[in-house]
């Protein structure tokens, strides 16, 4: 598949999802419905983040109309397709890849100097971040033996929103063999924002991926914090033998009983940062996630390692006063992790 | 629950038939003797070796006296007992008929207790719960999955195995859902006990004042689907992740 910068369909989401029966679709359409993602979904038994149904908070603002574009509307449906597999020369290549505003890719960069089997790719946004009413999804698929690393240029914000809600999703396909890494900047909570993420890892034998996340409440250096409405993102780990992890983080401040700023959920933390390393290779994940636990202890932020089920790797949760904090320690988890798992140093990022 | 009922049988003096009502009466009574030896810390499935994260909490500073025990309990309740233990409890209660159907519930449970220390004190104590329940009620579907459990064919994580014996049991799932909430209360109070010096009737105060709030997490995640079972508690996490790797330690989580 060639680069493709598609030209959008327009409409409303409704119209997007009849457009089977409307019959004035074309096959590109078609393929990239939620019909067709979905069959795909079917026939490889790999788990897509934006086949899932949205969750019961956000159920009432999906009602809320809103007053600009409407929702499916140029620019409002993000969609990135990216495929890694391994060359001739065995270093991985991109050799697939659909982007489609506000998603933008611009080939691999090899600055990974630690790890020259790997290919690097930095999504970008022209846009200044998540808002009401857009519907992002992106898909990763690393074919066997590929060797992965994406990332974003910046950090992601979820602006101020007014109605409706803004949702983000990440399907993430690795081979047998394979490893991906998914290891963004922070994302950013503004006022009234309303954010839903999904995440769909699916392993195959002798497969691994890490992936990183930070949450920050609010453009903290102005003292704005906690001031969003609803934070839902929910990642899934699944393997050959079964789920691996069911993972959610919800955030919805000042609502009585489910304000995460009390004893033992957020404490007096502002900033969240998890870090999934999960694997089918053969690891022992207790030892693994001692070492990670090692990195640690002692570091910037309150941050910890365990071992998730199934033998499947390792867990980190690191709380902050400082997203750079909290950065720093899941830099050092990632690290370690990539010691452990292939036998190399992470990288330094780039991107400054 | 209807206290009246046990006490005055017939005093109306219309009773009809009387012997179906006694045995109705008499049923019912089993039943809810079967709860409360549920939610008794007499039952012997460890409860008194866990603290899921708790010793770390004293360890840390976190929680010093009976008010920083309360609120840290009370996210345990929100974030954890309510939106993964009940609603695991009322899936199996549900699929008790099919235990092929209770052990997917209990896969779901493992997938979402991300802290190793947590499934191991969870599934130890389902266990036990399971061996008790099948040596005791001769239940041959309880001691299918007790068996199922022990060759690993089922983790056999607490929540699970309270839901399917609750059911086997007659008992309503929303009950057990309490039995449970108030069991874990029960561990949690005994382990500060241990932990803090704090007094018996303090231990109660605290217990009383999370009555509502246990109550309000069973009936808020009645609906909830398994599909959105969720424990969101990270400071939890990092407690129950720094106690795997603490140098001394009472309780097994």
């Amino acid at each position: 598949m060639a680069t493709d910068e598609a030209h959008a369909t327009g409409g409303s989401e409704a119209a997007r999802d009849e457009d089977d029966e409307s019959g004035e679709t074309t096959a590109a359409d078609v393929a990239r419905s939620d019909e067709g993602w979905a069959a795909k979904n079917d026939e490889n038994g790999v788990i897509f983040a934006h086949a899932r149904d949205l969750p019961p908070a956000f159920e009432p603002y999906a009602e809320e109309p809103l007053p600009q574009v409407g929702v499916g509307s140029p620019g409002k449906t993000g969609e990135l397709e990216a495929t890694f597999a391994v060359g001739v020369d065995g270093t991985t290549d991109l050799v697939a890849d659909y982007a489609r505003v506000p998603y933008h890719l611009s080939g691999t960069l090899d600055h990974d100097v630690g790890r020259p089997d790997f290919a690097s790719a930095y999504v970008q946004s022209p846009t200044g971040g998540v808002a009401q009413g857009d519907r992002n999804r992106m898909v990763v698929t690393a074919e066997a033996d590929a060797r992965a690393h994406v990332s974003t240029g910046s950090a992601s914000k979820v602006l101020s929103m007014d109605a409706n809600y803004g949702r983000v999703d990440a399907t993430f396909v690795v081979g047998d063999g394979a490893h991906v890494e998914y290891v963004p900047e922070q994302t950013i909570l503004h006022p009234n924002a309303r954010y839903c993420g999904e995440t769909a890892v699916t392993l195959g034998r002798d497969a691994s991926a890490i992936l990183t996340d930070v949450v920050v409440p609010g453009r903290l250096a102005r003292d704005e914090a906690f001031d969003f409405e609803r934070y839902y993102a929910r990642t899934t780990v699944d393997g050959p033998g079964g789920r691996i992890l069911s993972d959610t983080t919800h955030l919805a401040p000042g609502s009585g009983g489910t304000d995460p700023r009390r004893a033992g959920v957020l404490g007096d933390y502002a900033v969240l940062g998890t870090c999934y390393v999960v694997t089918t290779r053969d690891v022992d994940s207790t030892a693994m996630s001692d070492r990670l636990a090692e990195r640690l202890t002692d570091g910037p932020a309150r941050a910890s390692a365990t071992a998730l089920p199934r033998d499947g790797g390792a867990f980190v949760r690191a709380l902050g006063d400082r997203a750079d904090d909290v950065r720093e320690a899941l830099d050092a988890a990632w690290d370690e992790a990539s010691r452990a798992l292939l036998d190399a140093p992470a990288p330094d990022q780039r991107k400054y | 629950m209807n206290d009246g009922d046990a006490s005055d049988p017939g005093a109306g003096g219309t009773d009809t038939s009387g012997t179906t009502a006694d045995s109705t009466d008499a049923t019912d009574a089993r039943t809810r003797l079967a709860a409360y030896r549920f939610a008794d810390s007499f039952l012997p499935v460890g409860g008194n070796t866990v603290s899921y994260g708790l010793e770390q909490f004293v360890q840390s500073g976190a929680v010093a006296d009976g008010d920083d025990l309360r609120e840290v309990l009370e996210s345990y309740l929100r974030r954890q007992v309510g939106p993964c233990e009940t609603v695991a409890i009322r899936a199996a209660h549900a699929a008790a008929d099919d235990l092929d159907a209770v052990r997917d519930v209990d896969e779901t449970v493992r997938a979402t207790t991300l802290a190793a220390e947590f499934r191991e004190s969870a599934t130890k104590a389902g266990r036990r719960l399971l061996e008790v329940e099948a040596e005791t009620g001769g239940d041959p579907v309880v001691a299918a999955y007790e068996e199922r459990v022990a060759s690993g064919d089922a983790p056999g994580n607490y929540p699970v195995a309270l839901g399917l014996v609750a059911a086997r049991r007659g008992i309503d799932a929303g009950e057990a859902c309490l039995v449970h909430a108030h069991s874990f209360l029960t561990d949690m109070l005994g382990a500060a006990q241990r932990l803090l010096s704090l007094g018996h009737v303090t231990a109660q105060r605290v217990l009383d004042d999370l009555a509502p709030v246990a109550a309000a997490v069973v009936a808020a995640n009645e609906d909830r689907d398994i599909e959105r079972m969720e424990a969101f508690a990270p400071l939890v996490d990092v407690h129950a992740m720094e106690h795997e790797r603490a140098d001394r330690r009472l309780f097994l989580s």
